[in-house]
């Protein structure tokens, strides 16, 4: 019935009408509406106002044109579904991320939930520079708020700069706890949300299931390097994200402590001599 | 009635109605598995009174459940991967966490004790009487779709799903709210990702 059309595949006709919020080397990022209802509510011809509700955001993993088409068909297909199960098991496991909301495979598209909010990097001192196309419309916004004098995006949220970090160390023992390594953790990659003031962990695109503390350790290096270089003066901030987790990991703490002063001295590759 | 309409898939219409009270499940269902016995032009008739999928609304935890589960049958649909015979089973398939066809139509279509039916009707263009037809077909009170919440039996879904022994949930172990929102983030990403679950 549907597929009688002779037109673009549906999601590509989805992704047309999308708006694009940001490109990466691997995907496009846009935000989209499944479905549209009737405002009205009643039984209407196709004349009837129709409005789009509850965004999603799209990740469109498209053709590389650089691979062969087969090759780059099954990779796609399989970070799709990587990406959609790591989803799923920090869901399982109480990890705050985003909800799937639809998943095709067959065109690289993964529809997750819209998060309302702001990274975490935009939330610290200076992460406020622009990496996305969607900030610059929001660029006049947060000039107008620095004029009027509210100096912290943080205190919109009701969240001190403490808690927040607090809040990034539980989520990521949490997920360790639960065996799963992000890959690459930064602050833009975590989100808080707007209205619950929940953190959000986000693009699980490089998430790997492991148990060994190494992989642990290094995910850590990552976001202490990640600190580093995008927040001036952010050590006590790091230190603090760190307590938490340590709290929160308890008996699991010692040994990925160990490791993390080990991956300090080396950096993040593992040294293959000998 | 709920409508949504879809540019992506051909301008398609779902309709969606929710059932109260509902006084003959046992005789839809029978005549549901008549109408696909029947051949020929009576079959065809038939056939086309009772095309919509019912579903127990008990085992949907929210509308955007549904909505999610509809959304993957147009999908696979417009892709030619349907997995059952139509679009509307197609729905029932992709609400069910396995990939029995028959233990998904077991749990989540009609049986003979349902008093609660949510219907669905997949179509290319506005069908009229749509309602009327529904209601042919339904001994019961069609009531808005908001009325789901209190008919939702969070029990038997936590069981579909598996979710009574995880972590998510012991987390929050009384605080009745956020354990609902939780299965119902769960159920719907669980529907949304379930091409490639395995």
């Amino acid at each position: 019935m549907l597929s009688s059309s002779s037109s673009k595949p549906p999601t590509q006709q989805l992704l047309q009408s999308a708006d694009l919020i940001s490109q990466g080397a691997e995907a496009k990022v846009y935000k989209a509406y499944l479905r549209q209802v009737s405002t009205s509510g009643l039984v209407t011809d196709h004349g009837a106002v129709l409005e789009a509700l509850e965004p999603v955001l799209l990740k469109y993993r498209f053709h590389k044109h650089y691979r062969h088409p087969s090759l780059d068909a099954s990779l796609t297909r399989q970070r799709i579904a990587g990406e959609a199960r790591a989803l799923m098991r920090c869901m399982r496991s109480g990890v705050t991320v985003p909800g799937i909301r639809m998943v095709d495979v067959n065109e690289g598209v993964l529809g997750i939930e819209w998060i309302d909010g702001k990274s975490v990097r935009q939330l610290l001192p200076g992460g406020a520079e622009l990496e996305d196309i969607s900030e610059l419309e929001e660029a006049d916004e947060m000039d107008e708020i620095h004029e009027n004098g509210t100096a912290d995006p943080i205190a919109d949220y009701g969240v001190s700069r403490d808690a927040l970090m607090d809040m990034i160390g539980v989520e990521i023992a949490k997920m360790h706890l639960a065996d799963i390594i992000h890959g690459d953790l930064t602050t833009s990659n975590m989100m808080l949300r707007k209205q619950t003031s929940d953190l959000v962990l986000i693009d699980f695109g490089l998430a790997y299931h492991s148990t060994l503390v190494e992989d642990k350790a290094v995910d850590l290096y990552v976001l202490e390097r990640a600190f580093a270089s995008t927040h001036p003066d952010s050590e006590p901030l790091f230190a603090g994200v760190l307590s938490a987790y340590e709290k929160r990991m308890r008996k699991h703490w010692l040994p990925i402590k160990k490791r993390l002063d080990d991956v300090r001295l080396r950096g993040r590759k593992r040294s293959m001599v000998g | 009635m709920e409508t949504y309409y879809y540019s992506q898939f051909n301008h398609a219409v779902v309709r969606v109605a929710l059932f109260d009270d509902v006084m003959n499940a046992a005789a839809i269902r029978s005549r549901i598995v008549q109408a696909a016995r029947n051949l020929g032009v009576d079959g065809n008739t038939e056939r086309e009174a009772v095309n919509f999928a019912f579903i127990d609304a008990r085992l949907i935890s929210s509308p955007l459940h549904l909505q999610t589960a509809i959304y993957q049958a147009l999908l696979s649909e417009a892709q030619g991967q349907l997995r059952t015979k139509t679009v509307h089973s197609e729905i029932l398939w992709a609400l069910n966490p396995t990939n029995n066809i028959t233990e998904a139509i077991r749990r989540y279509g009609v049986s003979d004790e349902s008093t609660t039916l949510i219907v669905v009707r997949v179509d290319v263009s506005d069908t009229p009487d749509l309602q009327r037809r529904m209601c042919d077909v339904i001994q019961g009170c069609m009531v808005p779709f908001q009325a789901l919440v209190k008919m939702t039996d969070w029990s038997i879904i936590k069981k579909h799903y598996k979710l009574d022994s995880e972590s998510a949930l012991k987390e929050v172990q009384g605080n009745l709210d956020r354990e609902r929102s939780i299965i119902d983030n769960i159920v719907v990403s669980s529907v949304a990702m379930k091409n490639v679950m395995a």
